[in-house]
């Protein structure tokens, strides 16, 4: 076990408290002074409450753990994208409009966790509105991957991914709405799970599409993003979309083995346009899981294009809405990327926007009949590691735009039909710059994704590969 | 389906309160072009009993069993 207790996963060291190998405060503490090194290069953090965490840590020092799952987490501490509201704390959702926004509620999957016994270190930065792939932010400047300071982290969840990676936090929301889960986790080489849509409640965290909008966790390994979700997910009256059915023990799926269960490799799409080292990843990852007994298989999907271009009507459509009173009162507050990217939707007639609704009924029909004899598929996140923060910049490079394009070819599909995905490290180019893979499910079945994230990562090193300050 | 035209575009961002500058209804055009071109070919195919529900109902066929 690592001196460091910041360099612990959230699994190992919410067990380190429990049994009193490690203080609270000594965690705290440790968090803290990684995020005073790192935080001037990476601009991960929104807000740093070191004062409060403290107090909070000692509070938790002087209250005994019950050890039992009502405090999961106690005392551990954890900082998250600052889009879920708690009651009494700003929450600007990375945008000047709302700079100075009090929350007067508390979000249910944050409140589920405070439950859990964690406390918190702070808030943490992300695209404007979460409506952005890459990680820029014009009003509070853009995240830098720790791998590669230059580089973008993904986005939305920008800060989740960056301080994650970097250990300033053991583990972090995001939301997943196009990639943004998915994309930070690839690029900063950090574990991220996009939920099946209605795994977890919704209430209290910024809108940005009603239909597509999802709640995950991004950490450091699947272990633990299957002990946040078992506390995050099921029903909640404040949010009808969460579904009523029982919670699976997803703590208890990360330890079975994968012999014999049968993983798709798609044939076409997610292989097609794939830089070569990303390519050489996926068939180092394939082999690895035919290691462990898994069988790999050649999947066909039905055409992904459709799927991209539905989720786009979608997005579009439902974003422009939640903002419309902004974009009438206040355009001038929005960032020039994001102000575009919410106009698009106001030129889409209502008719195409309810017919890509409509068809996701079929679609999702279409991908479980075409997946039926495989237990999960993987696939690349996206087809290339990080670009630079520079070239993948709107208002500075003319080929910013086709660069931003193809980042979130592989993840929108998947939104669209709703389901899980797990992105986890798969490998690193020979520039140092990390490789994630998805393991893509059937709706509700994240206790399959993580038994074969949690496999792959006993078989791998990549999640344990800490960022070097320059 | 077609993808909208920049005069197309202003006309609808003018009728949802939210005006719009012929440069920006051209950029607009260029942006969601792609989207419409994409669903073209699903695009007025639908079945008349088809809701949006079917995807929660497929969703959730085993989940809620």
């Amino acid at each position: 076990m690592s001196a460091e207790p910041a360099l612990l996963s959230l699994t190992e060291v919410a067990q380190a408290i429990a049994q009193r190998r490690f203080s609270s405060r000594e965690v705290t503490q440790s968090c803290l002074e990684r995020i005073a090194q790192w935080q001037p290069r990476l601009n991960a953090f929104m807000a740093i409450e070191a004062e409060a965490a403290l107090a909070a840590a000692d509070a938790a020092d002087r209250a005994p753990a019950k050890g039992n799952v009502g405090v999961a987490l106690h005392g551990v501490p954890l900082a998250h994208k600052d889009m879920y509201y708690e009651a009494g704390k700003v929450v600007t959702c990375g945008s000047k409009i709302r700079r100075d926004f009090v929350a007067t509620t508390t979000s249910t999957a944050l409140q589920r966790l405070k439950d859990a016994g964690a406390i918190r270190l702070g808030s943490l930065q992300m695209a404007e509105f979460a409506y952005g792939p890459t990680g820029h932010n014009s009003h509070y400047g853009a995240v830098h991957n720790p791998f590669a300071p230059d580089h973008i982290t993904g986005g939305s969840s920008s800060g989740s991914g960056s301080a994650v990676a970097a250990r300033l936090t053991f583990a972090a929301l995001g939301s997943d709405t196009g990639g943004s889960i998915r994309m930070p986790a690839h690029f900063c080489g950090v574990t991220g799970l996009k939920t099946t849509y209605g795994r977890i409640s919704r209430a209290g965290a910024m809108p940005l599409s009603q239909s597509l909008d999802t709640v995950g966790p991004l950490a450091r390994t699947a272990e633990d993003c299957a002990l946040l979700l078992g506390l995050m997910a099921g029903a909640d009256p404040e949010d009808p979309s969460a579904i009523a059915g029982p919670v699976p023990d997803y703590a208890a799926a990360t330890r079975e083995p994968i012999r014999g269960l049968s993983i798709g490799v798609p044939t076409a799409f997610y292989v097609d346009d794939l830089d070569s080292e990303v390519a050489q990843i996926l068939d180092d990852t394939t082999a690895v899981l035919k290691r462990e007994g898994a069988n790999v298989v050649a999947v066909e999907l039905p055409d992904q294009r459709q799927l991209t271009a539905a989720c786009q009507l979608v997005l579009a459509v439902e974003a422009a809405a939640f903002h419309k009173r902004w974009l009438i009162e206040r355009p001038g507050d929005y960032g020039p990327q994001v102000l575009m990217r919410l106009q698009n939707g106001l030129a889409i007639p209502g008719v195409s926007y309810l017919e890509a609704m409509r068809w996701r009924g079929p679609a999702l029909s279409a991908h479980l009949a075409a997946v039926a004899g495989v237990d999960a598929v993987i696939a690349p996140v996206a087809p290339v590691a990080a670009p630079t923060i520079a070239e993948s910049d709107v208002g500075n490079s003319p080929d910013a735009e086709a660069v931003i394009q193809r980042l979130t070819r592989f993840t929108r599909p998947i939104n669209y039909l709703g389901l899980p995905s797990l992105a986890l490290p798969a490998g690193f180019t020979r520039g140092g710059l990390p490789v994630g893979m998805q393991l893509i499910g059937r709706s509700f079945d994240e206790a399959m994704l993580l038994r074969i994230g949690a496999a792959l990562q006993r078989a791998t090193n990549f999640h344990k590969q800490v960022p070097k300050p320059a | 389906m077609t993808r909208p035209s920049p005069k197309e575009i202003k006309a609808m961002a003018d009728v949802a309160g939210v005006p719009v500058s012929a440069e920006v209804a051209t950029r607009i055009a260029n942006s969601i072009g792609p989207a419409f071109e994409g669903f073209a070919a699903v695009a007025g195919t639908l079945p008349f009993d088809l809701e949006p529900a079917a995807f929660a109902v497929i969703q959730t066929a085993k989940v809620l069993k």
